[in-house]
């Protein structure tokens, strides 16, 4: 049997709440997650489709905090081995100053961040300030962008890239076709000689999906499924922990 | 002042997620292409003069300068354009712009309703569809604007998201065209969000400007101040346009109070209340809390409840060459009647903030000096509020006849 699929599972800070939310966490790592995406919620998530967008307000409406968010990450780092990024607007870092929440965000033991509307070249010096503090700042790839952007954008040689396999928002289901594939070989030909470690998603939600990009891939993205599960409620740790397994393709052998 | 500035000071900026770059570059290129075209700008003047109705008078108001007892008062009556507001001369010049570009499919966000109906009516006129996002709120707010941009073909979806007002509204227009960009052009009515929007909802609304100056010359006017009501910023960074690069008259930028100053009571941004932020998808400053998270926001008119404001006039703010000030609810509602009364004239409850902080200031200056309002919108699509506020009694009666019938 193939070695499971590395997933990325992504999780809202404080949703359903404080103390909900690492349970979550644990359920994702017990699930056998390789990475976690911890997203701060900000009010306005344009990025976001319906699932996240509602497990936001839930979360600000719970009391979360950017203070709260860097704790309840601080929790997570002391039961959880693998590799958190912390996922969240420009606004909440701006306002909190760049330099001071990527101290913060290092202090917290997250390994980097990501800022969809912070790109490079408006990043307000996002990358190299994260550059300085040896956090991986994760630039977001999108299959409209030119060539000429892309390949500037390979200058950076970040450690991580984060590839969204179509436009548009998070969550409604994405078809594995060739456009998606064909980015992700656009990628690594700008990635000369694969330095980087790509972590691919957008809508991601069954099997069969994560065995489409897996072999493309670092590691593949799971956000909104993962979310929806949360939002349903009850044993929200062993749904997301299942889930983790399944699609990483590790439920066999170890178990449901 | 150049077409393209991108950023005013330290404001403004493209900060969007990479998948919307491209599109904003595109629509960067495309529009700095057609502003230099005389082509397009010779059909642009035309559709304004016969579709739109420009220009649009500027009329000495006599009465109510006798009644303030001081400055001379003149109003660019913006509302007489069609569809009721300044709104037409972007919707107008982005329209084209998209058909120039083959764009097959238009979204648009509005607030008080205006920028939809223009949106609307214009799409109508060039065989575009047209989809509209609005706030639940502002729906119930602006019923009738609802109805006619239905008429006009467009299809209103009701954005429940935050507090269903124009920003989330914004939102939810920004979230259609990460998807849809290749066919839809997104026709923002605000002189914000990432650029070029800013720079190009200047130059379309500009048209106001060039023409205040020109009838200011031809009048002999003796101008002191201008006073525009200011929500992301649209008719007041177009009226004062071909004044920004000189020293006069004073600008006057007019916020909404609401109905007090403490959090979610107002819209007032300028004077310390805001906060440097980036949201959606530009550098400004926005009613946000410590966190950097929105804080919500209070106006009668539904047009100036959004919680930031267009990068440059922020710019201006702080650089002093606009000078901001507040009009509260109950000022702008008297403001309504007076300017009725006197001057036959229903302001749209929006401008009727500007035409308060003139009778405010009227006695400031002697008649020989002028202030002029921009009058951006008329108030016909405010009939519910105005009733509700005004008349409570006999329009209740009525509604209720009316819906018994």
């Amino acid at each position: 049997m193939s070695a499971p699929s590395r997933i990325m599972a992504h999780m809202v800070a404080w949703y359903p709440d404080g103390v909900s939310s690492l349970e979550v966490a644990r359920g994702l790592a017990d699930g056998g997650c390789a990475y976690i995406e911890l997203q701060f919620p900000f009010s306005d998530p344009t990025a976001d489709g319906p699932d996240i967008q509602r497990a936001c307000s839930a979360a600000l409406e719970a009391g979360f905090t950017v203070d709260a968010g860097f704790e309840c990450a601080e929790a997570i780092r002391r039961f959880v081995t693998v590799p958190l990024f912390i996922m969240s607007y420009a606004n909440l870092v701006f306002t909190r100053g760049m330099e001071r929440f990527l101290t913060d965000a290092r202090a917290c033991g997250a390994r980097g961040v990501i800022v969809p509307d912070l790109p490079p070249d408006y990043d307000e010096g996002l990358f190299r300030t994260a550059a300085k503090l040896g956090l991986a700042a994760v630039p977001v790839l999108s299959p409209s962008m030119r060539e000429g952007r892309l390949s500037r954008v390979g200058t950076l040689e970040t450690e991580y890239l984060y590839v969204t396999l179509r436009t548009g928002t998070t969550g409604s289901f994405t078809e594995i076709d060739s456009s998606g594939l064909e980015f992700l070989s656009r990628v690594a030909r700008m990635d000369h000689g694969g330095k980087a470690k790509v972590l691919g998603g957008f809508g991601v939600s069954t099997r069969e999906q994560v065995q489409a990009v897996s072999p493309h891939v670092h590691a593949v993205v799971v956000g909104s499924a993962l979310v929806r599960l949360v939002a349903a409620g009850g044993d929200v740790a062993s749904a997301v922990r299942e889930m983790v397994r399944k699609l990483s393709g590790a439920q066999e052998t170890v178990g449901a | 002042m150049k077409r393209y500035n991108d950023f005013f000071g330290s404001f403004g900026g493209r900060y969007v997620a990479e998948m919307l770059r491209a599109p904003l570059d595109d629509l960067q290129e495309a529009f700095l292409q057609a502003a230099a075209d005389p082509a397009f700008t010779r059909e642009l003047e035309e559709t304004l003069r016969d579709f739109a109705g420009r220009p649009t008078p500027l009329l000495k108001a006599e009465n109510a300068t006798r009644e303030l007892g001081g400055a001379s008062i003149y109003i660019k009556l913006e509302g007489l354009a069609n569809t009721g507001a300044h709104k037409i001369n972007n919707a107008v010049g982005q329209a084209m712009l998209a058909r120039r570009m083959g764009k097959t499919r238009i979204i648009a966000e509005t607030g008080a309703g205006q920028h939809g109906v223009a949106t609307a009516a214009v799409c109508a006129r060039l065989g575009i569809p047209c989809r509209v996002y609005m706030g639940e709120v502002d729906m119930r707010r602006q019923r009738p604007n609802v109805f006619w941009m239905e008429r006009y073909g467009a299809e209103v979806v009701s954005v429940t998201t935050g507090s269903a007002t124009l920003k989330d509204a914004v939102n939810e227009a920004l979230r259609d065209w990460a998807a849809s960009f290749p066919t839809t052009h997104y026709l923002l009515g605000s002189a914000l969000g990432p650029s070029p929007y800013p720079d190009m909802v200047r130059e379309f609304q500009s048209v106001i400007g060039r023409e205040l100056a020109l009838q200011l010359r031809e009048k002999g006017v003796d101008c002191a101040a201008l006073v525009a009501c200011v929500g992301g910023g649209s008719n007041a960074i177009g009226f004062f346009s071909a004044f920004l690069e000189s020293d006069s008259p004073v600008l006057i930028g007019v916020e909404a109070g609401g109905r007090g100053s403490g959090p979610g009571q107002h819209a007032a941004r300028m004077n310390g209340r805001g906060r440097a932020g980036i949201v959606q998808g530009y550098k400004s400053l926005f009613l946000a809390d410590s966190d950097g998270q929105l804080l919500s926001t209070h106006s009668i008119s539904a047009g100036l409840d959004y919680p930031g404001i267009g990068p440059q006039l922020a710019h201006l703010g702080e650089e002093g060459r606009i000078k901001f000030t507040t009009a509260s609810d109950s000022e702008a509602l008297d403001a309504v009647q007076f300017f009725a009364r006197t001057e036959g004239l229903v302001f749209a409850l929006e401008s009727a903030h500007a035409a308060a902080e003139v009778m405010r200031i009227a006695r400031d200056y002697p008649r020989e000096k002028s202030l002029v309002v921009n009058m951006s919108g008329r108030g016909d699509k405010d009939l519910f509020i105005l009733a509700r506020a005004l008349d409570p009694d006999r329009w209740t009666a009525f509604l209720r006849e009316e819906a018994a019938r």
